[in-house]
């Protein structure tokens, strides 16, 4: 996959680094030359000095529609308007942005984009985002017979009730939005980036996601 | 607001007496309204999307408008959905602009 | 007129000191406790504080605000501040400052800018007054950009040129709003004749731009 990383620091290294070893295709930008040093002798990714809510600077690095965008300058604000650029005026459909205040995150978070609010962040929490099923369970019991996975919703999995994905072998046992984390009942009906932890066996997310991903019928 | 208490108490179908009628609105005071989806317009503003809503209650009608989207997914015609910000005057009745929404079976 | 100002830069405390001589009731917030400390005006209140969060444009009132103007220094800042503005408080007059020419294409409704004010965008534009002939020059916007001001000063080959303003043919959505000819203003009258270098001030709105060119200008000139 195609993925620009905007913001060169600690994180946006890290990733680019991580996601370089995964074969994805990787360009990162950076309004500053010498945090590209960051990414080590190796990283045979595209670098681009420049501004990344800079429409020019976007379309340098190759921008489509069908690239993932993660926003993870050390500017809040600056990331909300590279998510947004990306979104709005490139049509990107997977795009992240952390968001340092938590606050602030839930604000941004009504304007539809998938923000990660931690101080205390791992790569792995902006990795969710882009790469929903891949990512490591955060919870696994003694025996492994049973985890607990992050995963974000996005429109196919809108409208349905919690309910649809509740059997004796997957709960949801916690849903976030905009800001708000709860044990949800299973009435609630799930919504276009809410972040839910399920407990699950491993064949039974499989299953989970297989289901939240499909397309739903009609409305009653 | 917590929309989550009142669905854990009884039936899944919120009371239409918990929230306040879209015509007793005063504006730019945060409150959370529910209504049906009658209306949706996906309108280019300065070539980027917009998301019009219109959602009426026994009362009226108010707009929500999500900036940057051309759909939400859930949010069809049709749908009951509960709408959480401040709402704004505007030449075609009150906005809400980027509001906090919940669906509604 | 209850308005806010978010940023007690130079620019902010300038417009603080003159918006509250005119009898407005005045904040200002600025994150910089030095800056703040600077302000000394009779009659402005001053919020100490980041006006990225709610909280503090809360604390500074923003609830019952008219005006808000984001006049920082830094234009992510502008923008966030007018998106919360609107978003938030239901602001009903947003103005933003651009301060990178670059940004400025973002500085309108889909942040909650109403009038977004480029100071390198006037001065090209006073300059291009001052010293351009047989081109339009944009002025300024109003009305959430669907209105813009503009002028022509008439070169030697215009087809305007000893017609009289009725009988120009300017679309429906154009005002003439004056003539400016040897140091004198002219009210448009419909039975003026123009002359050439006769600076014509136009109020446009839609998108009549190109038929306005056609009719001051021709249709060789830019």
């Amino acid at each position: 996959m195609h993925m620009i990383i905007v913001g060169c620091g600690r994180v946006g290294s890290t990733i680019a680094r991580e996601l370089q070893s995964q074969g994805h295709e990787i360009v990162v930008i950076d309004r500053n030359k010498d945090a590209f040093r960051r990414l080590g002798e190796d990283f045979i990714g595209r670098k681009v000095a420049g501004i990344g809510f800079d429409r020019a600077v976007l379309e340098e690095a190759g921008i489509t529609p069908d690239s993932a965008v993660m926003a993870v300058t050390s500017g809040d604000n600056s990331n909300i308007m590279i998510a947004r650029v990306a979104r709005e005026m490139f049509g990107v459909q997977r795009v992240a942005a952390r968001i340092y205040d938590p606050k602030r995150a839930a604000i941004y978070q009504r304007l539809g984009i998938a923000t990660v609010a931690t101080v205390a962040w791992t790569s792995n929490q902006i990795l969710n985002i882009v790469f929903p099923q891949q990512s490591s369970p955060t919870w696994t019991n003694p025996t492994s017979s049973h985890f607990i996975y992050e995963r974000h919703i996005h429109a196919s999995g809108a409208g349905r009730a919690i309910d649809e994905f509740t059997t004796e072998e997957c709960r949801v046992v916690l849903l976030g939005r905009n800001g708000v984390t709860q044990i949800p009942p299973t009435t609630v009906l799930l919504q276009d980036g809410d972040v839910l932890h399920v407990l699950a066996t491993s064949a039974a997310i499989a299953m989970f996601d297989h289901a939240v991903t499909a397309h739903q019928g009609s409305h009653s | 607001m917590n929309i989550f208490r009142r669905q854990r108490s009884d039936s899944p179908v919120v009371e239409e007496s918990v929230y306040p009628l879209i015509a007793s609105l005063t504006p730019r005071s945060k409150t959370a309204i529910r209504g049906r989806v009658v209306r949706i317009v996906r309108q280019p503003t300065q070539g980027l999307p917009t998301l019009l809503v219109r959602i009426e209650d026994a009362s009226g009608a108010a707009t929500a408008v999500w900036l940057g989207r051309r759909s939400i997914g859930g949010l069809d015609l049709g749908r009951t959905v509960v709408i959480e910000g401040v709402p704004m005057t505007s030449a075609t009745g009150l906005r809400f602009l980027n509001p906090a929404y919940t669906l509604l079976p | 007129m209850k308005i806010i100002i978010a940023g007690a830069g130079s620019v902010g405390r300038y417009m603080a000191e003159q918006l509250s001589s005119t009898g407005n009731e005045v904040t200002l917030i600025d994150s910089d406790a030095n800056a703040i400390s600077r302000v000394n005006i009779a009659g402005v209140t001053v919020t100490l504080g980041d006006a990225c969060e709610v909280d503090t444009l809360s604390k500074a009132g923003l609830s019952n605000a008219d005006v808000v103007a984001a006049v920082t220094g830094d234009d992510e800042d502008n923008l966030v501040i007018s998106l919360l503005a609107k978003q938030e408080f239901a602001v009903p007059r947003v103005v933003a400052r651009v301060n990178n020419p670059n940004n400025e294409w973002m500085f309108n409704e889909m942040w909650g800018v109403d009038v977004a004010v480029s100071t390198p965008h006037l001065l090209t534009a006073m300059v291009e007054e001052a010293v351009s002939i047989g081109s339009l020059v944009r002025i300024m916007k109003f009305e959430h950009g669907k209105a813009q001001l503009a002028e022509v000063t008439l070169a030697a080959g215009s087809p305007a040129i000893g017609t009289r303003i009725a009988d120009l043919g300017l679309p429906r959505e154009t005002t003439v709003v004056a003539i400016m000819r040897d140091g004198h203003v002219l009210s448009p009258q419909a039975d003026i004749p123009l002359h050439q270098g006769d600076e014509v001030v136009v109020l446009l709105t839609g998108d009549v731009e190109q038929d306005v060119r056609r009719v001051l200008i021709g249709n060789s000139a830019s």
